[in-house]
């Protein structure tokens, strides 16, 4: 082969390995990125007075007269959106007006029978009235501009009728008079379109601006407030001010979405300057501030968390974590000290070694299945417990999963021990008992912590086990350990794949997942660390 | 100082005030039985792990009996229509088994290459000080929960794909197997970089004596040496692959089908554990498709179990071709 032949193999070589490991890290930012950026906007972020309304209501944050003062600066802005479209409203949708004369009707006649009077004056009246109403009613069933001012018009000649003057009938132009105020500058063919965009363009304001202080309070509480977030009310008030339009460019390509003015809809009518009017003072009707919500990690979450933290999650996961290294941490730290002290190498130790590594390469489903089968199916009722998922399943059954990761720690911990400390402390005449407890046990002590630490962050990382013994996405906090808890790892799949709601809430998903790395990852940095600072000590002796 | 006062100064110290040399018999009794029931409790609790492992076998085997005894087995792993919750259920596991192995393999086809370069780039090329900043990003890889891994596959992974490359869903094979393959080059990386840098310095530089290059060091030296141990580590993220639930429940679509054409990526498929997974929480317990379900553990068990031993062999067989060396 060439020589320059061979020199480019190898400089391809070469690049091609650091691509590799370059590869490795672009993995690590590529999916720890996206994570921590969106994850830290659930603590870190900008609130907006909904936010601080909501905060105040359920648990009780905050001052509420200055949130009732921000509120009411907030209103003066809402309040005219509000007006702006309820009278515009009232010309697509009749059925006010319609209810309204009916009304005036009705009482009118009974008026009339409470006056006693009869005979032929009040079927005149009544007449005049029948004639007033169905004219009215006309006018507001027509869409004919032109006709309807006619019609109108001509109910006014009735103004100066003494048959009506002084009565509740007066109303009857009252309301023409608004109704030909309202239409005056309305294209009564587009009313089915205003319909619709206007009731889009609500739908959008109940979510950012919250129900109306007037309307009687949802029974979910995620409805009972608007835009909490400044992030959120920016792409509500994008969709307010832009309506999506897909267009179909070329027969096989797929439908594109484009944006249009919303405005356009309302084109040359009263609430055209309404959505000048709440792009202009956005955020007077918002009030944003940035917020840190620490307690993020301490609130418990409303249904679907739509609202709230990852208290109870966290808690879960704490309680199986400790419990289940309560359980192993003893027998991973007494098996590796047979395993180093006392063995000779024999078929038993073979034995016992292949089957810390079988342990250690079950599939962690596997050990779910096991834990369903043997501890909530067989062993719990055993001793008279009852027979369902619960916590103390679900640490043994972690603790199963943890064994060999603590047993191979220690062990490791406990061989690094120099042969000269053992050697110093026999020569003294203490046992071999003694020297292990006193001597070569807290020799070994940091390298069992890093072991400890180690098998924290396996055991709070871990799904599948916990799925059938004691995970739950909903529920109160456990009160005893025969009951199920919510735990990081479970309601990170959960909040992922399991509830729609999730999805409205892109920072929860992002802030549940990001906890239980950010957890995991600082547990595995203090493992790093103490293996660095025993590798020093050791390493100076 | 005299002896009496050294005697009480013992005696204080202590709290003993004799102690002869000749144990009494019944001193002896206790010393012998201290030491051999001690012995005897603490090999009981290092058995711990025998026992862990022989209750699993036993439990999910026993589970799965009943499905065994009243089903044909050989239509489980032959055939692909997995109904077992129709009327009358259909248990063919063959769809199953196939999707396991699928993403299993695909992945192995990325992780496997990039794994080895990154072992010899951090064994071979670079200097001790840059493998100190590289190897924290590998025990960070390998830390991060897989729930995690399968939360970055539908939110992230998921939507790209869906994007870039047009495909009818985002959550399919191609996505499992990607993040799969993240998920095992860890393993793959430490275990054959572990092998690689334990070839001895010798054989390297003899290598570079007769005026090899490095790249052909490496390929005709030190890969061919370190095979074992490059083996063992395939095997181990091929374990890991296979053995992992939640990447492949959230990632790989849970369509029970076998990929036609066989090399299409973009379709679903489900893996043996995601279907234990997502179907465990529905089933009544002792219900014919509840014991169905720990059978497809059995199997998963006996592969892991089979993969281990084969990769221990290896390890065991790297270590002595060392030793002899």
């Amino acid at each position: 082969m060439k020589y320059s032949l061979r020199e480019t193999c190898d400089k391809t070589f070469t690049v091609m390995t650091a691509l590799s490991v370059i590869l490795l890290v672009v993995i690590l930012v590529a999916v720890l990125g996206p994570m921590i950026s969106k994850g830290i906007t659930a603590v870190f972020f900008k609130s907006t007075v909904e936010f601080r309304r909501m905060q105040n209501d359920l648990h009780d944050r905050g001052s509420i007269e200055k949130i009732d003062e921000q509120i009411a600066k907030a209103n003066i802005h809402r309040d005219y959106i509000y007006s702006k479209i309820d009278s515009f409203k009232m010309g697509i949708d009749t059925s006010f007006f319609k209810q309204k004369v009916k009304q005036i009707y009705r009482q009118f006649g009974n008026d009339l029978k409470s006056n006693n009077i009869k005979g032929t004056e009040l079927s005149d009246r009544r007449k005049v009235a029948r004639q007033i109403r169905s004219d009215l009613e006309k006018a507001f069933a027509s869409l004919d501009k032109a006709g309807i001012i006619e019609l109108i018009d001509g109910i006014d000649q009735h103004k100066t009728d003494h048959r009506i003057t002084g009565t509740v009938a007066m109303g009857f132009y009252d309301l023409a008079d608004q109704y030909k105020a309202i239409i005056k500058d309305f294209d009564l063919s587009k009313r089915q379109q205003y319909a619709e965009s206007l009731g889009q363009v609500e739908d959008l304001l109940i979510k950012l601006y919250g129900p109306r202080p007037e309307d009687p309070m949802p029974a979910l509480i995620m409805d009972r407030y608007g835009a909490t977030r400044y992030d959120l009310a920016c792409q509500l008030l994008d969709k307010i001010l832009w309506k999506e339009h897909w267009v179909q460019q070329s027969p096989d390509q797929p439908m594109v979405s484009t944006k249009l003015p919303r405005v356009a809809d309302f084109e040359g009518t009263e609430i055209e300057d309404i959505f000048f009017y709440i792009e202009d003072n956005f955020q007077q009707s918002i009030i944003p501030k940035a917020t840190i919500y620490w307690q993020y990690f301490i609130d418990d979450s409303t249904s679907g968390h739509y609202f709230g933290g990852v208290g109870p999650e966290i808690l879960g996961t704490l309680i199986l974590t400790v419990l289940a290294m309560a359980f192993v941490f003893p027998l991973g730290v007494v098996a590796a000290a047979y395993l180093v002290e006392c063995t000779t190498d024999n078929i038993v130790m073979k034995i016992i070694r292949l089957s810390i590594n079988t342990l250690a390469g079950v599939p962690s489903i596997i050990f779910g299945l096991f834990g369903l089968a043997f501890f909530v199916l067989f062993l719990l009722p055993f001793f008279g417990g009852p027979s369902k998922p619960c916590i103390l399943a679900a640490s043994m059954t972690l603790a199963v999963l943890a064994l060999p990761v603590m047993i191979r720690a220690s062990e490791e911990a406990i061989r690094s021990v120099p042969q000269s400390y053992k050697e110093a402390s026999l020569g003294l005449g203490a046992g071999r008992f003694r020297t292990f407890v006193q001597v070569t046990l807290p020799a070994a002590m940091p390298g069992i912590l890093t072991g400890v630490i180690l098998s924290l962050s396996r055991v709070a990382g871990e799904t599948a086990p916990i799925l059938f013994t004691g995970a739950c996405a909903f529920g109160s906090i456990p009160k005893s350990l025969f009951a199920q808890t919510r735990t990081l790892s479970y309601g990170s799949y959960d909040i992922a794949v399991g509830d729609k709601i999730g999805m409205l809430v892109p920072h929860k998903q992002y802030g549940m997942v990001v906890t239980l790395v950010l957890l995991i990852i600082c547990l595995n940095a203090l493992a790093i660390f103490f293996r660095a600072k025993i590798f020093r000590r050791l390493k100076g002796h | 100082m005299d002896d009496t006062a050294l005697y009480n100064e013992i005696k204080s110290t202590t709290g003993r005030n004799d102690r002869s040399l000749v144990l009494t018999p019944f001193e002896d009794l206790k010393g012998f039985l201290a030491c051999h029931l001690g012995r005897a409790l603490l090999f009981l609790i290092t058995c711990s792990s025998v026992l862990a492992v022989f209750l699993i076998f036993y439990f999910v085997i026993r589970e799965s009996i009943p499905f065994i005894t009243h089903n044909d087995i050989s239509q489980f792993l032959t055939s692909q229509h997995w109904y077992p919750e129709a009327e009358p259920a259909k248990f063919g596991a063959l769809s199953i088994i196939v999707g396991s192995f699928y993403v299993t393999i695909v992945s192995l086809l990325f992780a496997v290459p990039v794994g080895i370069m990154a072992a010899v780039f951090l064994s071979d090329v670079v200097s001790f000080k840059i493998r100190e900043f590289i190897k924290p990003v590998i025990e960070i890889l390998a830390a991060i929960p897989s729930v995690a891994y399968g939360f970055f596959a539908v939110l992230v992974l998921s939507p790209w794909l869906q994007d870039k490359f047009g495909f009818a869903t985002g959550t399919n094979a191609l996505n499992a197997s990607i993040v799969l393959s993240i998920m095992a080059l860890p393993t793959i990386i430490s275990v054959a970089e572990d092998s690689i840098s334990s070839v001895g310095r010798e054989l390297r530089e003899g290598s570079y004596a007769l005026g090899a290059t490095r790249f052909e060091t490496i390929f005709k030296v030190i890969i061919p040496s370190a095979h074992s141990g490059i083996i063992a580590a395939v095997i181990l993220g091929m374990m890991r692959a296979i053995g992992e639930t939640m990447v492949v429940w959230m990632a790989s679509g849970n369509a029970s089908q076998i990929p036609t054409p066989w090399w299409d990526l973009s379709q679903s498929v489900r893996t043996m554990t995601a279907s234990i997974a997502g179907e465990m929480g529905e089933t009544v317990k002792g219900s014919e498709h509840y014991y169905s379900l720990f059978t497809i553990g059995v199997l998963l068990l006996i592969l892991t179990f089979t993969l281990n031993i084969v990769s221990e062999y290896f390890l065991i067989s790297a270590k002595k071709k060392l030793g002899k060396a």
